[in-house]
């Protein structure tokens, strides 16, 4: 028999602990509520609503994320200009910044003190305490991944192949639809999944823009304010449970993908 | 081989790191100079100078805080376990509700404190509003006026209860109703202190506050009369009709609070990791020249002395704290 490299062990000992790390936290979260609490939680109608809610604003701001996000992508991965390391980094920034400071400069710029607020105001749209308020700041949070992960999809397609597109008569955007996207579809999904899971997550940016209405992470932090940790632990379990089978199905869909490809 | 050796070695290494990073922070959170404090948000700027003070005399002692709403401060020693020495709340009764018997065996009362209406320069109706038509004036409909939650936050019942007053003190029937009609709920935030950045950055118009937030925050506010502003006791029995409704302990489930002057009570948490320093902040927030001076400074007046309603909870006191704290209901 062979033996193995220490190395081999190495690599084994980090993944246990990592392994370990991660799932540890979340078996004592799934495990902690009892099923007749896990029953009556998900009957209360406030967390369904929360958690629907939840999803359904997040999935807003990867839509907007992916239709505005695309063409941006797409031009920073192929066009060369002055200032481009500027644009990448000002698209990073919302991951770089604290939550709560994002809650309150989206705020500063939507409230009377500011003329794009009295626009607003002007135009009967209003952030604070709205749904459109939610999606504005989950798109500001979820962005970056999404233009990133799709970057990186574009700049794996050959420019070649659009050229040779081109020469054989397909306008630009017949190329684009036809050759380009096609071809870095795994990576846009990778990214509207990467871009979806942050928006669901997000709380400390959601809590200063809406309180009421609720998602998810607000309504588990009031839960857990008002009642403790017995009756915040459930919708807990709810929303990382389907998110979970949510995220895996998407999965399956890139996996399948990749097979039929 | 000798690859090998360097690659024990590191792992030897880093895990001998990790152990050190785990003793190190046992360390700073037991040692004799750290005590933690948690306390309600509206005590954030006094609190940070009776710091400063404290640390001045006790060059030794590292006083850390962390500042949340009142009930949050007690569900993190209750529910998370966290360590904690002292525990000052802007209600005494969630020490009473929550802390008492389990966590804490007494409750003493040391400041007081009043609600008041915070507006900006830029508020809707910023140039005519006074204390004769502030209510008139948050049921119009363009005014956009918050307070925080009362399930949450003291002062978010307390708000409501300051506008249970104002329909008796003013003889308007019906204005309680008339004015939460015009508060849709997406008005309400976690904490009182939520409102203020609202306000600053012209997405709130009117917000109830206490008067001490304001003073420290440079907030333009109303003073209501002692009758309707929960900051004298003298009128608690007024204040005590004063009737709310808040959840209670699990999902539908409620609880009435009457109305009762603010009171900030403060307690030493019985599994506190460091009691005798505890003991000594407690002597200088008790003082009348120490920490009480500060709160008197910053708007919350003390009460001088600080309170304990019955004898046998003064029985329980520390030693030290016997001479500092007088038997008053």
């Amino acid at each position: 028999m062979k033996t193995r490299e220490l190395f081999f062990w190495v690599m084994i000992f980090c993944a246990v602990i990592i392994m370990a790390f991660i799932l540890l936290p979340m078996i004592q979260l799934m495990t902690a509520p009892s099923i007749p609490m896990l029953k009556k939680t998900i009957r209360d109608r406030d967390v369904v609503r929360s958690i629907a809610l939840s999803i359904y604003t997040s999935g807003l701001a990867t839509l907007i994320s992916f239709v505005l996000g695309t063409p941006l992508a797409y031009l920073l991965s192929r066009a060369r200009f002055r200032g481009k390391g500027l644009v990448e980094s000002v698209i990073d920034l919302p991951i770089v910044i604290p939550h709560p400071v994002v809650g309150i400069a989206i705020l500063s710029v939507a409230g009377k003190n500011h003329w794009i607020g009295r626009i607003m105001a002007e135009l009967g749209i209003r952030i604070m305490g709205s749904v459109t308020g939610i999606v504005t700041v989950l798109t500001f949070v979820g962005l970056p991944f999404y233009i990133n992960a799709a970057k990186e999809g574009f700049q794996s397609v050959s420019p070649r192949l659009e050229r040779v597109s081109r020469s054989l008569g397909a306008s630009m955007i017949g190329t684009f639809f036809r050759i380009t996207f096609p071809l870095a579809g795994r990576s846009i999904l990778v990214g509207a999944i990467m871009c979806l899971a942050r928006a669901v997550s997000e709380f400390g940016a959601v809590v200063i823009i809406a309180y009421h209405p609720m998602i998810a992470p607000v309504m588990i932090y009031e839960r857990f304010e008002a009642y403790g940790l017995t009756y915040s632990q459930p919708v807990a379990f709810w929303l990382v449970a389907l998110c979970l089978a949510l995220f895996f199905a998407l999965r399956m869909l890139i996996l399948y993908g990749k097979r039929h490809a | 081989m000798k690859r090998t050796a360097f690659l024990i070695l590191s792992i030897l290494f880093f895990c001998f790191a990790v152990t050190q990073i785990g003793f190190s922070e046992k360390e700073e959170i037991g040692s004799v100079g750290t005590l933690t404090i948690f306390h309600a948000g509206s005590l954030s700027i006094p609190f940070e100078e009776i710091e400063k003070r404290f640390e001045k005399m006790y060059p030794d002692i590292d006083v850390q805080r962390e500042a949340a709403g009142s009930q949050q401060c007690a569900r993190k020693i209750t529910d998370l376990g966290k360590p904690c020495d002292i525990m000052a709340s802007a209600d005494y009764k969630v020490i009473d509700k929550l802390l008492i018997p389990d966590y804490a065996d007494w409750n003493i009362r040391f400041a007081t404190n009043q609600l008041v209406l915070c507006y900006t320069d830029t508020s809707t109706y910023a140039d005519s509003v006074n204390a004769d038509n502030w209510y008139e004036i948050l049921q119009k409909p363009r005014v956009v006026w918050g307070h925080s939650d009362p399930n949450l936050d003291p002062c978010g019942y307390r708000s409501l209860m300051v506008m249970q007053l104002a329909e008796k003190h003013y003889k308007i029937p019906g204005l309680y109703k008339a004015l939460v009609a015009n508060r849709p709920e997406e008005n309400i935030r976690p904490k009182s202190v939520d409102l203020i950045s609202l306000l600053q950055t012209g997405n709130m118009d009117y917000a109830w506050e206490y008067r001490s937030v304001a003073v420290q925050h440079g907030l333009r506010h109303i003073t209501l009369p002692d009758e309707i502003n929960l900051g004298n006791y003298r009128f608690d029995e007024l204040y005590s009709t004063a009737k709310v409704k808040v959840t209670g302990k699990e999902p539908d489930t409620w609880m009435e609070i009457s109305g009762q002057s603010v009171t900030y009570g403060i307690t030493m948490v019985k599994t506190a990791p460091n009691p005798d320093v505890g003991v000594l902040f407690l002597q200088y927030l008790l003082d009348a020249e120490g920490g009480l001076e500060v709160l008197r400074e910053m708007g919350q007046p003390p009460f001088l002395p600080a309170r304990v309603p019955d004898h046998k909870m003064k029985a329980t006191l520390p030693d030290e704290l016997q001479s500092l704290v007088e038997v008053k209901n």
